[in-house]
């Protein structure tokens, strides 16, 4: 039997970010306040004093340069955890990122690997309105050489985490601003999780409800309420955006026939999109209704807890969407 | 500066104003594809400053960087195939005349004006790191200076002592817009005081003034003694593209008095009177076109990039 820990996911973080320090050198971390404060939300709480400044790197308020410096670096050997510490001020850094870091490798005929890991946190969910809560992660899954990462609990963060900063493309890490006081009983010796394998987090034979994100709790909230009226939900989180673990999700719709796609962001040229696309295009003769999406609402995400609440899916939604797919 | 070294500057110069003429005809050919940047006037920059760099050291250009590239020592065969499309270029032939990495000579160019400035940043504190006697060279221009990313890069570099020198190629143009429209101060090296940085403009037409002031900061930076801003006061004798509406934003009669000032001519009436003949000057040159033509003949039997190669490194495959 493993041994366990109970954790946060904040603290899960803090756990990866050691563990991966401690083996490598080369990996060091860089952002706003991720050293002093030890982040926002206290991740990296302790590892300037462990492992000092030239490891665990303050920068200016500047995410252009936080960005460039992870990609200047990482061309010359580094492996940088770059900081955003709002996915929406990730606008300012998104030259680097999409320009630089998803471009080089190819560039350089395979030579300058980009080995960063870009996190950032994202979603509704603390009373922060529109320039604090988007879902901005449809943007990163469309550009090609990007690996889109999207953590749903602290036992996924911290094998996902880990995995990351040893692969060699470069990682879009979004994490969500409502999880990191999430509890989990996590192993206590170490693991990793592999980039681009879905975890089916409830089995069930109705509905294969796919969710990503912190929309992952709603989901089985919602499937657990279903169960008492008899209907049995499957709940897959991606994990990975891109590259998607198709057979997982086809596996699993082919055996419940049915579908529903739970995002925080909206529908409109989404990755909900991409993931109904997948299935209808993978199994659409199997299909007894069309894949069905709840999505957040096409509006900027309003200020305190009941306005944001209304934009963006919820279990009753989900619930909703499951009942008038099965005609329930 | 002696006349030995003067005079592989002049060389330098020669080669790349040649270099330069013959992409213009390429271009004209439509044998380069892309966009395509004349450098012509602006050979003192590349030759005073690049050519100082070691191989290990890095360079990051830009948009027109062909000749940066080749007075860091990138061959103009890898150059030329590069903007020709073929695979024997330094990105094999998939970036073209804006975009391409030669990783072997750690040289770094893209399109996006500005954006080079964090990199280099990146790059030297790498090296800071590391502990290494590595320097990084970045070069922008006028336009660069604009944007977000200068004062972004430049502010991490000079607070964290990053052994980078930024170069900042005023040839008086973005595109087609003046340099007095576009700036709030003069000289541009202005902006360096608000860095704690030296004030230092140079005469970008002069390739010794430049060679002199990039070998000091390049020492100081060896030394760990951190990040220089050099402003070199040139001037863009050609459009900002082959063709682009040059009396919308300047007169012939500019242009003409620039040319006067022309870099290779300055160098060379200096190397005569230090006593270089002329005709040992003609040599020299005449085998640099030369040898110009034979690379040029070389590319054109080069094949050209693949689709195997357009969807190849896009990304690695994950480690299961």
């Amino acid at each position: 039997m493993t041994e366990t820990q109970v954790v946060t996911y904040g603290e899960a973080l803090g756990q990866a970010y050691r563990e991966e320090m401690l083996r490598d050198e080369n990996v060091y971390l860089i952002g706003e306040d991720v050293g002093r404060w030890g982040s926002l939300y206290r991740s990296s709480k302790g590892l300037l004093a462990q492992f000092g400044p030239k490891r665990v790197k303050d920068a200016p308020l500047s995410e252009a340069a936080i960005a460039g410096c992870a990609v200047g670096s990482a061309a010359m050997g580094m492996r940088p955890i770059a900081e955003i510490m709002y996915i929406d001020f990730i606008t300012i850094a998104m030259d680097q990122i999409v320009n630089h870091a998803a471009k080089w490798y190819q560039l350089s005929n395979g030579k300058v690997k980009m080995p960063i890991v870009f996190r950032t946190q994202g979603g509704a969910g603390r009373r922060n309105s529109s320039q604090h809560s988007q879902s901005l992660e449809n943007w990163f899954v469309n550009i090609p050489g990007l690996v889109v990462v999207m953590p749903s609990s602290p036992y996924e963060i911290k094998g996902l985490l880990k995995s990351a900063v040893r692969d060699n493309n470069p990682v879009m890490f979004i994490e969500h601003k409502s999880l990191y006081f999430a509890k989990e009983e996590i192993p206590i010796e170490e693991y990793l999780i592999p980039l681009g394998v879905a975890n089916v987090k409830r089995e069930g034979s109705d509905v294969t409800v796919i969710a990503t994100s912190w929309m992952v709790s709603f989901a089985i909230n919602a499937a657990e309420q279903l169960q008492k009226e008899g209907i049995s939900c499957e709940v897959i989180d991606p994990r990975t955006l891109w590259p998607l673990d198709k057979e997982t999700i086809l596996r699993s719709v082919e055996k419940t026939k049915h579908c529903v796609v739970v995002t925080e962001a909206p529908a409109e040229g989404g990755w909900s999109a991409e993931a109904a696309a997948v299935v209808f295009e993978g199994c659409f003769q199997l299909l007894k209704k069309p894949v069905t999406r709840v999505t957040g609402m096409r509006t900027g995400i309003p200020y305190g807890s009941v306005l944001e609440m209304q934009v963006i899916p919820n279990e009753e939604k989900i619930v909703k969407a499951i009942r008038n797919l099965l005609n329930k | 500066m002696n006349t030995v070294t003067q005079l592989t500057l002049y060389n330098k110069m020669v080669l790349l104003r040649h270099f330069d003429d013959m992409c213009r005809k390429l271009k004209m050919e439509d044998l380069i594809w892309s966009g395509y940047h004349p450098y012509t006037g602006q050979e003192a920059v590349a030759a005073g400053c690049c050519s100082q760099l070691k191989q290990d050291d890095c360079l990051l250009g830009n948009h027109r960087s062909h000749c940066h590239a080749v007075a860091k020592g990138t061959s103009v065969r890898a150059m030329l195939a590069e903007m020709m499309g073929r695979q024997s270029g330094v990105s094999g032939g998939l970036g073209g005349a804006m975009q391409f990495i030669h990783a072997e000579n750690n040289l770094f160019c893209g399109s996006i004006v500005g954006s080079n400035i964090p990199l280099a940043a990146g790059m030297g504190m790498a090296f800071k790191d590391q502990q290494s006697h590595r320097v990084v060279m970045c070069m922008f221009g006028d336009g660069g200076s604009n944007t977000g990313s200068f004062h972004e890069g430049l502010n991490l570099a000079a607070l964290w002592k990053l052994p980078v020198i930024y170069i900042l190629e005023n040839n008086q143009f973005a595109e087609a817009m003046p340099v007095a429209e576009s700036v709030a101060c003069s000289p541009l090296s202005k902006r360096a005081r608000s860095y704690d940085l030296e004030e230092i403009t140079v005469d970008g037409n002069d390739v010794v003034a430049v060679y002199n002031a990039v070998a000091r900061a390049i020492s100081k930076a060896r030394a760990g003694e951190g990040t220089s801003l050099i402003e070199v006061l040139t001037y863009r004798i050609r459009g900002h593209y082959m063709g682009d509406p040059e009396e919308t934003y300047r007169t012939k009669e500019e242009v003409d008095k620039w040319k006067e000032k022309d870099p290779i001519k300055l160098c060379r009436s200096q190397l005569l009177a230090n006593g270089v003949a002329a005709n040992e000057l003609d040599e020299m040159e005449s085998m640099i076109v030369k040898e110009l033509h034979e690379d040029k003949s070389w590319v054109l039997q080069q094949p050209f990039a693949t689709f195997e190669q357009a969807v190849r490194h896009v990304w690695i495959p994950l480690e299961q």
